[in-house]
């Protein structure tokens, strides 16, 4: 008793941090779902209301839709991506420094900056790589028309910005693998693609589960690069998920639904990502054992 | 010889030194202003006020011994902070610069009625201002803001690409406009693909001068939605053929307000839609390719019409107003008051703000030196707000851009998206 008494003190501050920063926002956010409320009026009790009227407009189902979409592209192709990567780097690379510190330095751009960037490269009428494009007489990205041509865009954009994250976990788990593994299993006479399907994958297992993890929950919240690439248009149909709440929160100033997105983004993101937080208890589970 | 450090600090010494140190500062003159203003606005209402011996408010300072700290955002989240701020049960920000599309029942109950402040300490001459503006910044009959900026949306042209493509004068109706627009898409001398036309799209002011052109409206004064859907219809046809012909540029449904600036600067679009406050930008030798070269006209109305009717161009103002939940109020009233008053205004509109008083326009040294004065105070006349404020506005605006993006770029015939804009935002209005 009195050894809780004397801890209390000292844990008390991550309490209090936990709770006022996390804990009772998320419960206001709650309360809030269930009011209408807006500027200059008190919050009214709808009930459920307002999930009813997210649930059911064909704009946020469509976000929804382009969100599920850029999340499952991006996120697998960053991971395949970043996977041949580091195990490239791991097989050992000429200038290896110069060539990690060009892969990792997309994570140090600014995600405006990097949209401005990516605009200009792909403008349709002066951008250079739409003219390279034209020159080698490939099909440009018309990423300002083509609602399909905009929505692989931001993927591109998105996996750009976030590669050296997988790639950087990736890279280390794989670093952290023995060399006498790779060893044995030569001398037990697997080849090149057996020790990756034997050896690498199965213990990169943990890593990937946690990168595709972080990346999934990183993902799904993609708002910078759709806002400042297409602001969702033309006509609403490249929005994602986070777009449709901002509109609904500081275009609209409808905070009872935008709250309410808020808590539908989280439990999608969940639902979304369960089949790998299982995979990770079981992993995690099996560590312990 | 001592054996003591000179770096060696006692306790005694160090007390001392500090005590010593706050008492001669504690009586000594003050540095800094005795009284500070807060003013929520966007980077340009603080910018037209000048700087160092241009400083439209050095005096005005010194006389009241208060200093005036900024913060500046873009519209949209200006707007959002400035409601944010008069929500909650006190606020720092003292005055707040607010756009006339926004003051609804609900918005305007934030802030301080005026109507007592101006009779109390009448503002310099306030008939002066313009009364369609004092008009917007009235709510349920209490006067809420004071005009402060006003943006009056021009057609700019660029004279050199229009003569390249040997067009002698600008148009004069909206039929001619097209027609030149589909001209000067082309590439010029210098090898710049040019567009007709750049408009952006995120904009109700763009669709709505091109309804107006023809009669017709987005809503009304009188809260009328799409009082003449034929006159809607006529402009988005236009607007589709344009986008078809390659007059309105490939980006269309990307384009921003401020890539209109650059497009014309650099030459890359003949024509745009922009408040006349932007010439002296459009026409900055540093800025632009074409320097004196870009000129300003009101935008014209259809063939049909012209004589008829005058055209009703877009007027987007801005007034200052005091959070009811703010401090020191009298501070803040006699900030507007000095802001409002004609040689403020005189100033501010010689560093490109749009004056709204009328005796602005009729000073010899403004008139003078802003060749675009003349025809500013002319479309102003009968120049009105894109739509009225009320709760769900930016949502109806919002459908209304989808619909239009969606006619203009082809994906919906445009009888459609007018219907469709009809059936849409109807309930918005009556919510």
């Amino acid at each position: 008793m009195n050894k809780i008494t004397e801890v209390v003190p000292f844990l008390a501050p991550v309490q209090i941090l936990i709770l006022s920063v996390i804990v009772i926002p998320s419960f206001y956010v709650v309360w809030l779902s269930l009011h209408a409320s807006s500027f200059g009026q008190s919050a009214t009790f709808v009930g459920l209301q307002n999930y009813i009227k997210v649930l059911t407009d064909p704009a946020f189902l469509l976000a929804l839709g382009n969100t599920v979409l850029i999340v499952i592209f991006a996120v697998h192709l960053e991971l395949a991506l970043g996977l041949g990567m580091a195990l490239l780097f791991a097989s050992g690379l000429p200038c290896r420094r110069v060539l990690l510190v060009a892969v990792l330095a997309p994570y140090a751009v600014s995600e405006v900056i990097a949209v401005a960037m990516w605009r200009f490269l792909f403008d349709p009428d002066v951008g250079p790589v739409t003219a390279m494009l034209t020159w080698l007489g490939l099909p440009m990205l018309d990423w300002s028309f083509e609602p399909s041509h905009a929505l692989i865009m931001i993927g591109l954009l998105t996996i750009w910005l976030h590669l050296p994250f997988t790639f950087i976990i990736l890279y280390a788990a794989r670093l952290a693998i023995p060399k006498d593994l790779y060893e044995a299993a030569r001398i037990d006479g697997a080849k090149p693609f057996d020790a990756f399907r034997r050896v690498t994958i199965p213990l990169l297992g943990p890593a990937i589960v946690v990168a595709l993890l972080f990346r999934y929950i990183f993902a799904f919240r993609i708002f910078s690069e759709v806002w400042l690439m297409t602001q969702g248009g033309p006509a609403r149909s490249t929005e994602v998920v986070a777009v449709y709440l901002y509109q609904e929160a500081f275009s609209f100033n409808a905070f009872g639904t935008a709250a309410a997105t808020a808590w539908i983004m989280v439990l999608a993101s969940l639902l979304l990502a369960t089949g790998y937080v299982f995979l990770l208890r079981k992993q995690v589970a099996g560590n312990a054992h | 010889m001592s054996d003591k450090s000179l770096t060696n600090i006692t306790r005694r010494g160090f007390l001392g030194t500090a005590m010593g140190g706050a008492a001669m500062l504690a009586a000594g003159p003050s540095f800094a202003a005795g009284k500070t203003l807060n003013v929520l606005s966007h980077k340009v209402h603080q910018t037209v006020l000048g700087t160092g011996d241009g400083d439209l408010l050095k005096d005005w300072r010194a006389t009241n011994d208060a200093d005036v700290v900024w913060t500046t955002f873009d519209s949209n989240p200006l707007q959002d902070r400035l409601f944010r701020e008069a929500s909650l049960s006190a606020t720092d920000f003292n005055v707040g610069y607010i756009v006339d599309n926004r003051p609804t029942k609900q918005i305007a109950a934030m802030f301080e009625p005026l109507d007592a402040y101006l009779k109390k300490d009448a503002i310099e001459d306030f008939g002066d201002i313009a009364p369609g503006l004092v008009q917007g910044m009235t709510v349920d009959g209490r006067l809420i803001g004071i005009p402060v900026r006003h943006a009056t949306q021009g057609l700019f042209y660029n004279e050199a690409l229009l003569e390249e493509q040997g067009i002698t004068a600008p148009p004069t109706t909206l039929e001619e406009l097209v027609e030149q627009a589909q001209k000067l898409t082309f590439t010029s001398k210098a090898g710049t693909p040019v567009a007709g036309m750049v408009l952006a799209s995120d904009l109700a002011v763009f669709p709505v001068m091109f309804a107006r052109a023809f009669g017709g409206d987005f809503i009304n004064a009188k809260f009328e939605l799409l009082p003449n859907p034929e006159a809607m219809e006529k402009g988005l046809t236009i607007l589709r053929k344009m986008f078809e012909g390659g007059a309105l540029p490939r980006s269309y449904a990307t384009t921003k307000n401020d890539d209109q600036v650059t497009w014309l600067q650099q030459g890359r679009a003949a024509f745009t839609v922009l408040p006349f406050a932007r010439f002296a930008q459009l026409n900055n030798k540093e800025q632009s390719k074409y320097p004196g070269k870009i000129k300003a006209i009101e935008f014209p109305i259809s063939a049909g019409l012209k004589g008829k009717m005058p055209m009703s161009s877009i007027v987007e103002a801005w007034g200052m107003v005091i959070p009811a939940n703010s401090k020191d109020k009298d501070l803040s009233w006699k900030f507007i008051k000095e802001v409002s008053s004609k040689r403020a205004t005189l100033g501010m509109a010689k560093n490109g703000n749009g004056p709204v008083r009328v005796s602005t326009y009729a000073d010899q040294s403004f008139a003078a030196n802003s060749p675009v004065a003349a025809v500013e105070a002319a479309v102003l006349k009968n120049a009105r707000g894109a739509f009225p404020p009320f709760p769900e506005a930016a949502r109806a605006q919002s459908i209304f851009l989808e619909e239009v993006q969606l006619a203009v770029l082809g994906r919906k015939e445009v009888k459609e998206a007018v219907a469709s804009i009809a059936t849409r935002v109807k309930p918005l209005l009556q919510a």
